[in-house]
């Protein structure tokens, strides 16, 4: 800045209240490197100090007024002129003047709202950050503090456990099932795959973790898949009646709770993909999207009581002891074995019902699902429109 | 073929496979140094990286059985430090929370189970109270390995571990200790899981190599069996328990599999590591699984290896058998029930089954004869039942059912008691010739090697028949001729066998014999010859004994009388065979017998018996020496006999010095005519009252006849030969004191052999005769030497 100030810059710094308890958090940068800042939550207030330093004992600045602002912005990397910012709030710190001394402004934003996540993918970012400008003729002198929020959520009441049998005509049928399909970061998913036809000669099998960031709309909308886990759950070929247990901790991975229809501008969607390799290296999977929750530490306590919620204790995420088997169906409809967008070696393993697979198209476009936020615990949840399979 | 691995096809396979192993115990080298290297500095994460590398290994797919497990074993005995080390940490009290989780973040399954059954292992050593949920959930994780190979090893490396902390009480304290029930199910669940895996190979694969993969499922076997030695370890498992909880699942497993191979070494295994104790409660239920399993299974070497186990516990057990366990009938219909259900069962199977239940019964209930003739009789409604017409000799059924009729023969060792079993003769008509008849030998050497009598004519007659085989052609006999030695030998032993037939009662011993030649008189020239002469020596000694018993049985004489006839008959049934040397013996046998015994008309019969025996030699001895032999045989006779009245003794001398004159060759006349001497010297007659006859002059008058045919010899060394055997009569007669021999004539007799003597020719033969004549000289010799005991005056001798 002082490049522009004919020597008379003025050294910016923006200090956050009671830092020393406040925890941080990691998110990253433009450039893919992991920042550590300080984290914030929905409704909580930020506060602070900004001090302005002169640099030049003695000197003066002359200033059109000193703001500091509070701003959550979306910025597609596509369209990187236009920043989208969905909140955006202001405080005067001083008016027209100028300064002869370093001076503190203390600075109170009263329980903000931060609506979304802080979130930063392949194409897009969501960011918060603090920004105070001393307004000035030709230059102002600009300094910016980067934050990171966490969208809490309390636990979904209606959390059906996703149940399917898929399969493709006289080759392979399975029976999966997921415990729930809301998991939080620390979650366990527990489920099993039961084996109702096997005529392939299956190698192994595992299950995969896609984040998928959908931005734009319309013609212009852009998709990235990105694996971020991948867990074998079976080794060597399995016979009919077979059942192979599931658990996968969630905590390991780098997860962050689904962003559906974030300001119309991007989604973030979480899938579990069931891969099935055959001795030819061919590929058979099914993916079912699984909503991704934060869970509020404060909460922690009370909602350990729920089911294969913790996973503090070895045994939190036990299979389910004598697992109902699923009814064998005796003549499953006929399936399409060509799955449109799959490479030639993959094929996706379809419903057994098209019903089903009616509902999961219709599922995709459903209203937002994340949990609602701590900040409106009171309020009635909102309830998913996931609805489970026959 | 096509070499499956394409990176060193010039490699053989098995070079292919140490090299495959080398690279791969390689690595678990290098990445279990890097481990401990990590744990030494307690960079516990960065370790447990390496484990899962190391474990990695073991994912591989290119190792044979044999190899995979020398890098499994390498494998898991790294894995030890890291359960020490975690064991030590765990024990100072740092505990690392949520280990159990962290291992479960490994991608890959195969390493990231060995990890999480190793850090589990820790987890329930250090803490007691979640051992029930943790074994729950480390069997059940298993399920995701579902390769044959590694799954199976994965598992076995479970029961490794497992193995010092079942709980093995029947009720815990904590609940979450669990309790042996929670063991049983624990083992139980694995041993399915496994026997599945090990089964599934069976399926994998090529057909051609099929062979390969049974020779490999049989190396792995052993740790299918482990979790049944498992089981078995556990002490609180009580009889009930197995019965109840146990031995069912077990059995479910084994049939449902349906697998012969894994069938038939599981069934063994539970007899093999259960106690015998357990197997005598559950029978019924383990021999009903026998019976559901595979067609390929042996049944039969299941059924008998339980037979022989319970068989030997109740020799060593206290008390054996429990007397509310009725061992044997559970058995029989068991195994009733198994053949019933088997259509496959071979024959022969069928009999082994047999043969191990009357082990069975011997071993456990060795005084119940029904018991054993309870499985014949069963065998022998099996047969019919099967229309089985013959079992031919050295088929597999024959050896079987060889075996079956042998183990009452050798268990009893006497035949009396094997007479006691109903359905053994009916059984023995099964066999073909050769199989009779080998048993029926069987049957004979075991009476003879235990010196069983028969003692009544009815067990006579039944075992006669029994074993029929021996003593009579067979309709089914084959034409060819039996090598002789064999034959002799075989009837050589039923004559043997006579002798056992006997009663201690007169009465019945004459029924046996009677009966004995019934069956014995029907097997033709050939045997008669060895069995009638026994029978016939056997009827002799009857007379003899009713003889001692004249004064208490006022019938004897009569009774004589009939034997005599017996032997009549049955010898000359031995002349019609066109036998004659045997029959003129037995005649003359016969006549010192009836000689002896003072039955009323007993001379009547000793000269019948003589004329019996004159006849024979007269009609159908033609051989020379035969002649001589049978001559000198009947004059030896008629000297031993005393019974005759002079008007029979007569014509008997006179008859045998005529038969002596008569003789072809002149030595043969010769040594004829010198031994019917005696018959004038010592030979007794009514008539000199029992007394010698003492005739010199007749004696004398032989002896001169002997030298006059001599010296009608006309090869000088015969002639010398008989002078010698003359002087030495001559010596005898003298030292008798018959006076009719002289001085003289001895000296003339010594003179002439003298003379002879040196014109023979150096021979074995004149070395023999020499010899004779040196040794009668130094008789003479020593006799004139000690004249105070001679009667005789050698006075004037000259030698």
């Amino acid at each position: 800045m002082s490049f522009f100030g004919f020597g008379q810059g003025a050294e910016v710094e923006i200090v956050l209240d009671n830092v020393d308890n406040r925890r941080t958090a990691d998110v990253k940068g433009e450039d893919g490197k992991k920042e550590k800042h300080y984290l914030f939550y929905d409704g909580e207030s930020v506060a602070g100090k900004v001090n302005i330093a002169l640099k030049k004992a003695g000197g003066r600045l002359e200033h059109q007024g000193i703001k500091i602002e509070f701003i959550g912005q979306i910025e597609l990397y596509y369209d990187r002129g236009n920043h989208h910012e969905f909140t955006s709030l202001l405080k005067e710190l001083a008016p027209q003047g100028e300064l002869s001394h370093s001076i503190t402004f203390p600075f109170e934003f009263l329980n903000v709202e931060k609506p979304y996540e802080s979130y930063s993918g392949s194409n897009v970012r969501l960011r918060y950050f603090l920004r105070v400008t001393i307004v000035r003729w030709l230059s102002d002198v600009v300094k910016e503090l980067e934050l990171v929020v966490h969208t809490l959520s309390s636990y979904p009441e209606l959390n059906n456990s996703i149940k399917m049998e898929v399969g493709i005509e006289d080759c392979l049928h399975i029976e999966f099932e997921y415990n729930k399909s809301r998991y939080h970061l620390k979650d366990v998913i527990v489920g099993k795959i039961y084996f109702l036809l096997v005529r392939i000669k299956i190698k192994h099998m595992e299950i995969a973790i896609i984040k998928r960031e959908t931005t734009g709309s319309g013609p212009n909308t852009f998709t990235e898949n990105e694996t971020i886990a991948k867990y074998e759950i079976m080794d060597g070929a399995p016979v009919r009646g077979e059942s192979i247990p599931i658990r996968v901790f969630l905590a390991g991975y780098d997860l962050a709770p689904s962003m559906k229809d974030i300001n119309k501008k991007f989604s973030v969607r979480y899938y579990l993909n069931l891969v099935l390799m055959d001795e030819e290296d061919r590929r058979y999977f099914k993916q079912q999207e699984i909503t991704l929750w934060r869970k509020g530490e404060t909460s922690r306590r009370t909602l350990q009581q729920q089911p294969a919620s913790g996973t503090t204790s070895p045994m939190a995420g036990a299979p389910l002891a004598n697992p109902t088997l699923p009814t064998f169906r005796s003549a499953p409809p006929p399936v399409e074995r060509e799955a449109q967008d799959a490479p030639e070696h993959e094929q996706e393993i379809d419903d057994d019902d098209d019903r089903v697979r009616g509902q999961s198209a219709a599922r995709a476009s459903a209203p937002d699902a994340t949990p609602s936020p701590p900040g409106r615990r009171a309020d009635a949840p909102r309830r998913t429109a996931l609805s489970p399979p026959p | 073929m096509v070499n499956s691995n394409p990176t060193s096809p010039q490699l053989s396979p098995v070079d292919e496979q140490e090299k495959l192993l080398d690279t791969a115990l390689g690595v678990v080298k290098v990445q279990a140094l890097e481990m401990k290297r990590c744990l030494d500095r307690s960079k516990l994460m960065d370790g447990l990286k390496h484990a899962s590398t190391m474990l990695g290994e073991l994912r591989t797919s290119l190792l044979s059985p044999k190899s995979y497990y020398e890098l499994y074993m390498a494998t898991t005995d790294e894995l030890r430090y890291l359960e020490q080390y975690l064991l030590d940490e765990f024990q100072r009290g740092r505990k690392v929370t949520d280990l159990y989780e962290l291992v479960q973040y490994a991608g890959n399954i195969v390493p990231r189970l060995y990890l999480l059954i190793t850090v589990g292992l820790v987890y329930i050593k250090t803490n007691d109270s979640i051992k029930k949920n943790l074994l729950k959930d480390m069997v059940e994780m298993c399920r995701g390995v579902q390769h044959p190979l590694r799954g199976l090893f994965l598992r076995n490396y479970l029961l490794q571990c497992t193995r010092n902390i079942l709980p093995d009480t029947v009720e815990a304290e904590d609940e979450n200790e669990g309790t042996v029930k929670d063991s049983i199910e624990f083992v139980q669940s694995n041993f399915a899981e496994m026997n599945k895996l090990w089964v599934r190979m069976q399926h994998q694969g090529h057909s051609r190599e099929k062979e390969k993969r049974e020779r490999e499922r049989e190396e792995l076997r052993l740790l299918v069996g482990t979790n049944l030695v498992r089981l078995s370890q556990l002490e609180s498992i009580n009889v009930e328990r197995y019965k109840r909880l146990v031995l069912p699942g077990i059995l479910e497993q084994v049939v449902s599999c349906r697998d012969a191979i894994a069938q038939e070494y599981l069934m063994e295994c539970i007899i093999q590591v259960f106690p015998d104790d357990f197997h005598l409660q559950t029978l019924h239920s383990f021999l009903k699984a026998c019976a559901e399993l595979q067609p390929g299974v042996n049944v039969k070497n299941i059924i008998i290896a339980l037979i022989d186990r319970l068989a030997l516990y109740s020799q060593r057990a206290d008390g054996g058998i429990p007397a509310e366990i009725r061992l044997f009938d559970v058995f029989s219909e068991q195994i009733a029930q198994v053949i019933e259900a088997r259509q496959d069962i071979p024959t022969e199977d069928i009999v082994a089954l047999q043969v191990s239940l009357i082990n069975l019964s011997l071993k456990c209930y060795p005084d119940r004869v029904d018991y054993v003739d309870k499985v014949l009789e069963t065998t022998v409604d099996i047969f019919k039942k099967m229309e089985l017409q013959r079992v031919q000799y050295n088929s597999a059924v024959s050896r079987e059912l060889s075996k079956l009729m042998k183990i009452p023969i050798d268990n009893y060792n006497n035949i009396m008691t094997v007479l006691q079993l109903d359905h053994f003769a009916p059984l023995i008509e099964y066999f073909d010739f050769y199989g009779r008849k080998d048993l029926s030998a069987y049957l004979v050497t075991n009476a003879l090697e235990n010196e069983t009598l028969i003692p009544t004519q009815e067990q006579t007659d039944t075992l006669l028949t029994m074993i029929d085989s021996m003593i009579q052609d067979q309709s089914d006999q084959p034409a060819s001729e039996e090598d002789p030695d064999d034959f002799a030998e075989e009837q050589g032993l039923l004559g043997r066998f006579i002798h056992h037939l006997k009663s201690n009662v007169p009465d019945q011993q004459y029924l046996i014999l009677t009966a004995a030649r019934n069956h014995f008189s029907l097997g033709g020239a050939k045997r008669i010859k060895y069995t009638l002469p026994p029978l016939v020596f056997q009827a002799y000694q009857l007379a003899y004994q009713y003889n001692t018993l004249r004064e208490e049985d006022p019938k004897w004489d009569k009774k004589c009388q009939k034997i005599f006839q017996f032997c009549h008959q049955t010898i000359n049934a031995l002349t019609k065979a066109e036998l004659a040397e045997l029959p003129l013996r037995l005649f003359l046998q016969g006549a010192v017998a009836a000689g002896c015994i003072e039955f009323e008309n007993h001379e009547t019969v000793a000269y019948e018996f003589m004329s019996q025996a004159f006849s024979l030699y007269e009609d159908e001895i033609s051989d020379s020496k035969a002649q001589l032999c049978a001559i000198t045989l009947i004059i030896a006779t008629i000297e031993q006999m005393s019974c005759f009245e002079e008007e029979n003794h007569a014509p008997l001398r006179t008859q045998c010095a005529l038969a002596a004159s008569k003789l072809l060759k002149k030595p043969d006349q010769c040594r004829g005519v010198s031994v019917c001497s005696h018959l004038f010297w010592s030979g007794k007659s009514r008539a000199s009252n029992g007394e010698p006859l003492r005739d010199g002059k007749k004696v004398v008058e032989c002896l001169n006849k002997g030298s006059r045919i001599t010296n009608q010899c006309m090869e000088l060394s015969v002639k010398v030969q008989l002078f010698v055997e003359l002087l030495n009569y001559y010596v005898y007669f003298f030292e008798k004191g018959n006076e009719q021999v002289s001085v003289q004539t001895l000296n003339q007799l010594v003179a002439k052999i003298k003379e002879e003597l040196p014109n023979l020719e150096a021979s074995e033969e004149t070395e023999q005769i020499n010899k004779h004549f040196t040794n009668t000289l130094a008789h003479l010799r020593a006799r004139m030497s000690a004249p105070d005991v001679n009667t005789v005056n050698f006075e004037g001798l000259v030698i």
